[in-house]
């Protein structure tokens, strides 16, 4: 899981930097001159390492967005708009109220576990964001969904089951209602 | 030591003491605003946990909105007023400035609490449009148009105060002296205290913030009048704003600390090549590391999504390796006099750095994809202002307090207040960083079935913020106690 590991880094990393600081802080109750030159020479390694920890994370992790790739098709397209405050989902786009209102209680989207499946999401009014949980409650994906655009957010599902939709930028009042639903079979 | 050293013949002992009246006028002010803005927060997290389900959203909307704004606007003031007292040094600020900027925030802060708290607007700090458009009933037009005039409010009196300090600046030093570029060549000449070279790359970047807010709050106007108006454009001109503001905070927080904190160690802390060309890098890459806050805007071309991650890391660069290694440097070994205001200028650092390695990890996209807008988000912004340049603005105040009062501190209440802020401090953020992890999203007032685990976490924060608190308490009840006396 992306959250774990992002998770451990942190407390790597963070650790390392409380040690850095406490063993200074103790350095202090033995005083002494240092060699200005031998800082100097610590600080430009020490640029080195910070440096190259963070070109590996770049290498690591750049070629890896979410962003649709422009050779890739999907196999479903699901047409996603926000709206103060639910989510409707459709086969078919959503154009207007009435059809927002419609899918909005309608029966759930169904997908197919294992293939690829766009969500083309949108917004009638204000700024949303369409985040997707797994049955086990962990957010698998999100894009925003913003009035005037439109954005693709491609997911390949591995676990069936339903998937709840929360809304994670705050849109008003009843932003934590906020939510939809769909079905991975 | 600070004002006392001034320069000779820059100030008379009257001016100079009217200015240190007024630098005590700002840290008294924030003290008042602390505890406040504090509370707010604390209800927040037991609106969380369930402690107020008789009470409705909107209002947990409307605290957050003024919780939020009322911090970020606090410890901007905090440390503007600080810099301007450390500054007095080798420049000539403007005392009426001063004064203007303090009279500006007073108003905009009166109209920011009527519009939350007497109109319910609600839509968190950074308003992000169209939402104050869209009230759905919970505020009427007169709070929105508050709100936006408490911030042009704000906007014009923090504007004309960045100009003033960096027309004393000015004075003194050409823009490229000031900005350390005679030592990138290798011709340093006249010497360059690192306070005015990190407050004038601040300050500059702090310009730009502003120009974009002005721009938001004119779109919004256009928009009222019935102008179609981009919503990513506005998207990233707010975040360009927000992002720039939050930086420049911590940045002058960091200045305070260049200046400072080798009164203490008993060593000297001077620009040089390596200093200036770091913050000379700060300049260029805050203006672009913005982007990450939309990388979930997937409309935005993806260039520029790549381009945030790798202005985020390199950002990283010239504050990890000079700044935090500087610290270290100086403190390692040092005949170091550790006070309190030492101590929170220490452990501030710390925290700036703890906040920043997790606000990098969140700047990768592909971890953004699971943590934007998840409690990673409050978790690293606290820790780096929490921890951060709080401590050290609350460090300057009582280096300040001590130093125009004379009284001296308790060592004993020093270490309590200490370790009450550390343990109720880094418990509380702990909370969030745990939330961000197992998916439970930022800014809900209730916590649905699917991510009920928000709650208990919300609990378990609460008994942290209450030791926080407790710390804050008896910081305020010490610090103040001089401040107050310094005042006369």
């Amino acid at each position: 899981m992306v959250q774990m590991h992002a998770f451990y880094v942190f407390l790597g990393a963070g650790g390392l930097l409380v040690v850095a600081f406490l063993y200074v802080a103790l350095s202090t109750r033995n005083a002494r001159d240092i060699n200005v030159r031998t800082a100097y020479s610590l600080r430009t390694k020490f640029f080195i390492v910070v440096l190259a920890v963070l070109g590996l994370g770049m290498g690591m992790t750049l070629g890896k967005t979410p962003y649709p790739k422009g050779n890739e098709l999907p196999d479903k397209v699901v047409f996603v708009v926000g709206k103060q405050f639910s989510f409707a989902l459709s086969d078919t786009p959503i154009t207007n109220d009435q059809e927002y209102e419609a899918r909005t209680y309608g029966t759930p989207v169904e997908v197919r576990a294992g293939s690829l499946i766009e969500f083309r999401v949108t917004s009638l009014d204000v700024n949303h964001s369409f985040a997707v949980y797994s049955p086990d409650d962990h957010l698998l994906a999100q894009t925003q969904a913003m009035p005037g655009y439109v954005n693709r957010l491609r997911v390949r599902f591995t676990e069936p089951g339903r998937h709840y939709v929360l809304c994670l930028e705050l849109c008003g009042m009843g932003h934590h209602r906020m939510r939809g639903v769909f079905d991975v079979k | 030591m600070t004002a006392a050293a001034a320069e000779p013949g820059l100030w008379s002992e009257a001016e100079l003491a009217k200015f240190r009246r007024m630098t005590l006028v700002w840290g008294i002010t924030v003290l008042l605003l602390l505890p406040i803005l504090a509370l707010l927060g604390y209800f927040m997290r037991l609106y969380q946990s369930g402690a107020f389900s008789g009470l409705r959203a909107e209002w947990f909307y409307a605290v957050l909105t003024l919780h939020s704004l009322g911090m970020v606007g606090t410890w901007f003031v905090g440390s503007m007023a600080g810099v301007s007292y450390l500054l007095l040094k080798y420049a000539r600020p403007s005392l009426a400035v001063s004064k203007f900027a303090y009279g500006g925030t007073l108003v905009g802060v009166v109209l920011l609490i009527a519009c939350t708290l007497g109109g319910l607007f609600g839509t968190g700090w950074y308003f992000l449009y169209p939402l104050p458009l869209y009230a759905q009933g919970v505020w009427a037009p007169w709070a929105t148009f508050t709100f936006f005039a408490a911030l042009a409010i704000l906007g014009v009196s923090w504007t004309i105060w960045t100009l003033d300090i960096l027309r004393a600046i000015a004075q003194r030093y050409s823009l490229g002296a000031a900005l350390g570029w005679n030592y990138v060549v290798g011709k340093p000449g006249h010497e360059l205290p690192p306070l005015v070279l990190i407050t004038t790359v601040s300050l500059i970047v702090s310009l730009s913030g502003l120009a974009a807010a002005v721009v938001v709050i004119a779109l919004f106007g256009a928009r009222a009048l019935g102008v179609n108006v981009d919503p990513l454009l506005m998207k990233n001109l707010t975040f360009f704003f927000g992002h720039d503001l939050v930086n420049i905070t911590m940045y002058l927080g960091v200045a305070m600390v260049y200046d400072l904190l080798p009164t203490y160690a008993g060593r000297p802390w001077n620009t040089n090549r390596v200093v200036a060309m770091a913050w000379g890098a700060v300049l260029f890459l805050v203006l672009f590391a913005f982007f990450h806050h939309l990388y979930m805007d997937f409309a935005q071309p993806t260039w520029i999504q790549k381009f945030g991650q790798i202005c985020s890391y390199l950002l990283a660069v010239p504050a990890g390796v000079v700044s935090i290694f500087g610290t270290l440097a100086l403190v390692y070994a040092s005949r170091m006099r550790w006070t309190l205001a030492s101590t929170f200028f220490f452990l501030g650092i710390l925290g700036w750095g703890l906040g920043g390695i997790a606000a990098v990890i969140d700047s990768t996209v592909e971890v953004n994809f699971h943590f934007h807008n998840t409690l990673w988000v409050p978790a690293h912004f606290h820790t780096y202002y929490l921890m951060g340049v709080v401590l050290i603005i609350l460090g300057f105040i009582d280096h300040a307090g001590k130093e125009l009062s004379g009284l001296e501190e308790k060592a004993s209440l020093s270490k309590l207040t200490t370790a009450l802020l550390l343990i109720g401090g880094y418990g509380f953020l702990f909370m969030f960083y745990w939330g961000g992890v197992r998916s439970v999203p930022r800014r809900y007032a209730i916590y649905p079935q699917e991510v009920m685990q928000g709650t208990l976490y919300a609990r378990v924060a609460v008994g942290f913020i209450t030791l926080l608190l407790l710390g804050i308490l008896l910081y305020l009840w010490e610090t103040g106690k001089r401040c107050l006396k310094a005042l006369g």
